[in-house]
């Protein structure tokens, strides 16, 4: 009945009588990317390490592979692999010794460790202490660590953050490959859009601590209006021509902005203005970006 | 019992070349070199007062030294132990895996308990090592050795739990390790005569007559401050 496998229920968390996350409802399903979207200090570390069992929420429930988090912790946490926030590491440890710590606990195959140095490229560094790594090699291994068990859920909090733009585009690359190759749902946090739009199917926006959207790219791509933008030789006559068209235009200067018009519309403007010798010297569409949206549902109410 | 081999495995890993291993040679080893140079530097005055019973001799001079070093090496041990995972942020990541927080608490528990009964192991090596250089003969009374060696360790047991829920809990080990050497220096002048004291109990271990209740008493407070440390910090919030 349950398809979900991380369902919470007006999860909250109160620390000293604010709440840092209240009321969310995340749905993630089976093999989907999931971006955990919210600018700094929106909450999402803190949900994150509910899902894992690492704090207590205030109120509400996680359920993870249709198991309750509070009764089942350690059966879900054996199908999950995580990383929270900055990476965790035995600075003094090689990055093989490292992977051998937590293998020794969750009893992973000793070959799983080459395995998943391999996967994340750190093959040739494995025998090197960990603290001589950059950041970026450091967050790799993180990834590592979480892949040591193969896990059915990842769970990435900023996997990227720090990361130079080769850093970014490679991991992104990975863990594109985790649901198509191994079947592994995963859920990945950052406070960038353009980060997760190019992987995620559904996004999770959250806004102070609340879900403030939550569904498909696609949707959240078609709330993206585009706009088309005109400039005309005498933008007041074009204008009137336009309106006798009924078509809802805005005059700013010598430009004339038009919102969410069809192709068929545009075409019988275009055709109007030149049958009426305006000269049409510019028309461009304008697509509000994600990004912009992005920042619209993050920025609303922020000065409510 | 499965789950607490495998997570102590993984802190025995964990703990290589972090100094811990160093600390627990040489404070031994300092404990008996302090006497080899009392009894270097006074051997005739010392062998002939203590000419009846030279082990005896030697070995309550030794003692002299043992609760404070077991005290110290408590706060050592664990504030370098619990430093492990403060150190990079660790203790999210190993308490996300599928392990119960108990074990995690009893797997550094019974490691540093391991760590110090190897210092009270070379106390025993090296004292009888230390009989054998100034002379005193084959001779030596076990025992004796056994108890100076392993009975004060039985009374540290309390001081060892709370220092390491303390190390464990807080992330500025300033704060812990400054608790542990106030207790020790407190240790130093607390009367004996306080019995129920546990500050008192490695010395009484040793130098009282019913050493083994001190042993008894040690052995069970020490259960009892980690039981009750790791309720806690099976309960606590990880940030």
């Amino acid at each position: 009945m349950n398809e979900w496998v991380i369902e919470t229920k007006g999860l909250s968390k109160k620390y000293k009588g604010r709440y840092a996350v209240s009321g969310l409802n995340l749905r993630i399903a089976k093999g989907d990317i999931y971006g955990f979207l919210g600018p700094n200090g929106a909450g999402k570390t803190t949900t994150i390490r509910m899902l894992l069992g690492l704090i207590k929420p205030s109120s509400g429930s996680v359920h993870i592979f249709g198991k309750a988090m509070q009764k089942e912790r350690l059966a879900i946490l054996r199908k999950i692999g995580s990383l929270v926030e900055y990476p965790s590491y035995y600075g003094h440890l090689t990055a093989a010794d490292n992977l051998e710590a937590i293998r020794r606990i969750i009893d992973a195959p000793k070959t799983r460790i080459s395995e998943v140095l391999d996967i994340v490229g750190l093959t040739k560094e494995a025998r090197r202490p960990v603290k001589g790594y950059s950041l970026g090699m450091k967050q790799r291994l993180g990834i590592a660590s979480a892949l040591l068990g193969n896990p059915e859920l990842l769970i990435l909090d900023e996997p990227t953050n720090g990361l130079d733009p080769s850093g970014i585009l490679e991991i992104r690359e990975l863990i594109k490959r985790m649901p198509r190759e191994h079947g592994i749902t995963v859920l990945i946090s950052s406070h960038l859009l353009s980060e997760v739009e190019q992987m995620a199917g559904t996004v999770g926006i959250v806004r102070q601590g609340e879900l403030v959207f939550q569904d498909t790219i696609q949707n959240l791509q078609q709330q993206a209006q585009s706009s088309i933008v005109l400039r005309v030789s005498d933008p007041q006559a074009a204008l009137l021509t336009l309106y006798e068209q009924g078509l809802d235009a805005v005059r700013e200067g010598s430009l004339i902005t038009l919102e969410g018009i069809s192709d068929a519309a545009a075409a019988q403007m275009v055709n109007n203005l030149v049958t009426r010798k305006h000269e049409v010297y510019r028309i461009e569409e304008k697509r509000k970006s994600l990004e912009d949206l992005f920042l619209q549902i993050v920025g609303e109410g922020g000065h409510a | 019992m499965g789950m607490l081999t495998k997570a102590l495995s993984a802190d025995f890993l964990k703990i290589r070349r972090k100094g811990l291993w160093t600390l627990i040679i040489f404070a031994p080893f300092g404990v008996v070199l302090l006497q080899a140079v009392n009894f270097g530097l006074r051997y005739d005055y010392l062998v002939k007062e203590y000419a009846d019973d030279l082990w005896g001799g030697l070995l309550h001079n030794i003692f002299m030294f043992v609760p404070i070093s077991l005290f110290l090496g408590c706060v050592l041990v664990s504030s370098l132990l619990a430093n492990v995972e403060h150190g990079t942020g660790s203790w999210k990541q190993l308490l996300a895996l599928p392990i119960s927080r108990l074990t995690v608490f009893s797997a550094k528990f019974a490691l540093s308990a391991i760590l110090l009964a190897c210092s009270c192991l070379l106390l025993m090596v090296f004292s009888i090592a230390l009989g054998l250089v100034l002379g005193f003969g084959w001779h030596f009374p076990l025992p004796e050795v056994l108890r100076l060696s392993f009975y004060p360790y039985a009374g540290a047991l309390p001081m060892l739990a709370c220092m390491l829920w303390l190390c464990m809990t807080f992330r500025n080990q300033g704060l812990s390790i400054s608790a542990g050497i106030v207790t020790v220096i407190a240790s130093l002048y607390l009367p004996a005569k306080y019995t129920w004291l546990p500050l008192n109990w490695p010395l009484l271990a040793f130098r009282s007559e019913q050493g083994e209740l001190y042993i008894g008493a040690g052995i069970l407070t020490g259960l009892v401050i980690f039981l009750l440390g790791s309720v806690h910090f099976s309960r606590k919030d990880v940030v």
